[in-house]
């Protein structure tokens, strides 16, 4: 998606604008940013500050990706966005997109790099893993528009 | 400095159960995985590469367009009607008697309404020239909501420039996507059009069946319990222009209020009909105007001008004049039209005879179709719309179209005009039985009653 003069004409924004140049090293440089936050908080250790920003960082996936429902702009279409997630509406649902594949791999890349800096401490390990798999289970393709026990559906 | 690193690395895996080395091991082999496997066509060195010539061929051919217009699959005959639609109507240069059209009080011919339009149309020129939100509001406009806000007895009113799109624009006002909608099987065209618009889950009760309503409240209603924002419509007709039947407003009040519903009443043949002033259904069966959230009706069929009107409470219809889109989006009525409702609801007002007049009438001619073997009379005997059914129960529906032309076009060259209703069958809701639709005018005579019932019993007679 390229910004041109006159706006986009996108009638759901939320389908595109994650493909935009730049958003790869914006998302990682707001992590980034918080985690050095948190690293300046004199009583935070450097194992529970990986796991704060990675617990935040998931929590905010949860929410933004694949909590709220519909788009902040009115539809012009007779559209079923209106009841999809923001995961959902990415790239029009087409699925294995570079977007999505960026959203999918972040996490675990951040999981990883959680393990490493805990020194694969077990505690630390239950609960980033436990968050990693609330955040990769809604992005598998075969939970696209399914809501499980009716969570979320309305 | 990076063999201490990596020493680190080591010692910290060294430390690790197994599992987790077995799980941090899965999910970095799928990161890998999503960097390296790649979708769409690639050049043999796994470039992304674009469609060569003879794959684009191959895709264009596949693609097949939809069409742009359907095919309508019938032809519409054209007849030429000249000069005013009265009591009598000059088809293809015959004067006919016209129990066709509706023109239930006869006022299309009053000359007062006539001469105030004049007037009107010297000051005003002939059209608004905007919409009512967009330089398109006059005086008469104003006047005429007043005034059919006092007669019914609302707190306000609001006008339409087209019936049809009244109860099509006030359904979706208020009800959408995730609303339920109650309605009878049916109604007519315009609310199925506006059930439609609206985007709501629409649930048909059987024709005026009260206990089939009961239950499938009781069954519907708890499908929707789970989402706490959901609203509850009913939608009815006063007098259904698809049947002439009357509905029990009295029990659709009660259920209003058992189940907390919202309930719209569709008075377009019932407004200026019935009841002792000719205030509808709510003044004939005595119910409280106020126990009905919305009230259409219509000017275009016991009032003789265009358009259509919603009376309900100030928040119902302020409501309505920014999301009714009919009324947002339309040139308001033209002045010379507004001015003849006016006028037509100031007669209202002025002769209260005219309405027992009319059910007198009614009555008269309710009885007399009755007596006709061939049909079945369907209809309530207060109501101006009857429809008559074939009584065969042999024949197909084509099969009962075409006679019911056959008979049309006998009638009229025995100078009585007569229609059968038309419908778009495929996009009704519950396909229609055939029928011809009977209009009682309140200027017929009793001669010209049992004139009417002959031809239409010899013409059937003939034909069937």
């Amino acid at each position: 998606m390229s910004m041109i003069a006159g706006g986009h004409g996108e009638a759901n924004p939320n389908k595109t604008y994650l493909s935009a140049k730049g958003i790869w090293i914006t998302y990682t440089l707001v992590v980034v940013s918080v985690h050095i936050l948190l690293l300046a908080v004199p009583f935070l250790s450097i194992s529970f500050a990986w796991s704060i920003t990675n617990i935040l960082h998931n929590l905010a996936q949860v929410y933004f990706l694949h909590t709220i429902k519909g788009h902040p702009w009115i539809s012009t279409e007779n559209s079923s966005d209106i009841r999809q997630t923001h995961w959902e509406q990415i790239d029009g649902g087409e699925q294995f997109t570079a977007t999505r594949k960026f959203l999918t791999a972040f996490p675990i890349v951040l999981f990883l790099l959680t393990c490493l800096y805990t020194r694969n401490d077990i505690d630390h390990f239950i609960v980033n893993f436990v968050a990693l798999v609330v955040v990769l289970l809604p992005k598998l393709p075969y939970f696209h528009g399914v809501r499980v026990f009716g969570i979320n559906k309305y | 400095m990076s063999i201490l690193l990596v020493g680190e690395i080591f010692s910290i895996l060294l430390n690790t159960p197994t599992y987790v080395l077995v799980i941090e091991f899965i999910l970095t082999a799928s990161v890998l995985c999503m960097i390296f496997v790649r979708s769409g066509p690639r050049d043999n060195s796994g470039r992304k590469r674009k469609l060569t010539k003879e794959e684009e061929e191959e895709a264009i051919k596949n693609y097949t367009p939809e069409d742009l217009i359907e095919e309508l699959g019938y032809e519409l005959s054209s007849k030429t009607v000249t000069g005013r639609v009265g009591k009598h109507i000059t088809i293809d240069g015959k004067k006919c008697l016209n129990v066709a059209t509706h023109n239930y009080l006869g006022l299309l011919e009053d000359q007062t309404i006539l001469e105030k339009a004049m007037v009107s149309l010297k000051k005003y020129g002939v059209g608004s020239c905007g919409p009512r939100g967009f330089y398109g509001t006059l005086d008469v406009h104003l006047d005429l909501e007043d005034k059919l806000a006092k007669f019914m007895g609302a707190e306000e009113a609001v006008v339409y420039s087209y019936g049809f799109s009244t109860m099509a624009s006030a359904i979706p006002a208020y009800s959408k996507r995730n609303d339920v909608i109650f309605a009878d099987e049916k109604v007519n065209f315009a609310i199925q059009k506006g059930l439609q618009a609206s985007r709501s889950t629409v649930y048909f009760y059987k024709h005026n069946n009260m206990a089939d309503l009961e239950r499938l409240l009781l069954e519907k209603i708890p499908l929707h319990k789970k989402n706490p924002k959901h609203r509850r419509f009913l939608v009815a007709e006063g007098i259904y222009m698809n049947t002439g039947e009357m509905c029990p407003l009295p029990e659709l009040v009660a259920i209003r209020k058992k189940y907390q519903l919202r309930l719209f009443l569709d008075e377009g043949i019932s407004f200026g009909t019935i009841g002792k002033t000719g205030r509808g259904l709510t003044e004939l069966l005595n119910v409280d105007p106020l126990e009905i959230d919305l009230i259409c009706g219509s000017l275009e069929w016991a009032v003789p001008s265009v358009g259509g009107f919603c009376v309900g409470s100030h928040f119902i219809i302020e409501h309505q004049r920014l999301s009714g889109l009919g009324y947002c989006f339309s040139a308001s009525l033209p002045p010379l039209l507004t001015q003849a409702a006016i006028t037509a609801l100031d007669t209202f007002e002025e002769h209260p005879e005219m309405f027992s007049e009319l059910v007198e009438v009614s009555k008269k001619v309710h009885k007399e179709l009755a007596s006709l073997p061939k049909f079945k009379l369907s209809g309530d005997k207060l109501s101006p719309v009857k429809h008559l059914f074939l009584e065969d129960q042999q024949k197909t529906v084509e099969e009962k179209i075409l006679i019911l032309e056959q008979i049309v076009e006998k009638c009229l060259s025995n100078s009585l005009a007569i229609v059968d209703a038309k419908y778009l069958l495929d996009k009704e809701q519950a396909n229609p039985e055939p029928s011809l639709r009977i209009t009682v005018n309140r200027k017929l005579t009793d001669d010209d009653v049992k004139n009417c019932v002959n031809v239409l019993k010899n013409v059937s007679n003939s034909i069937c």
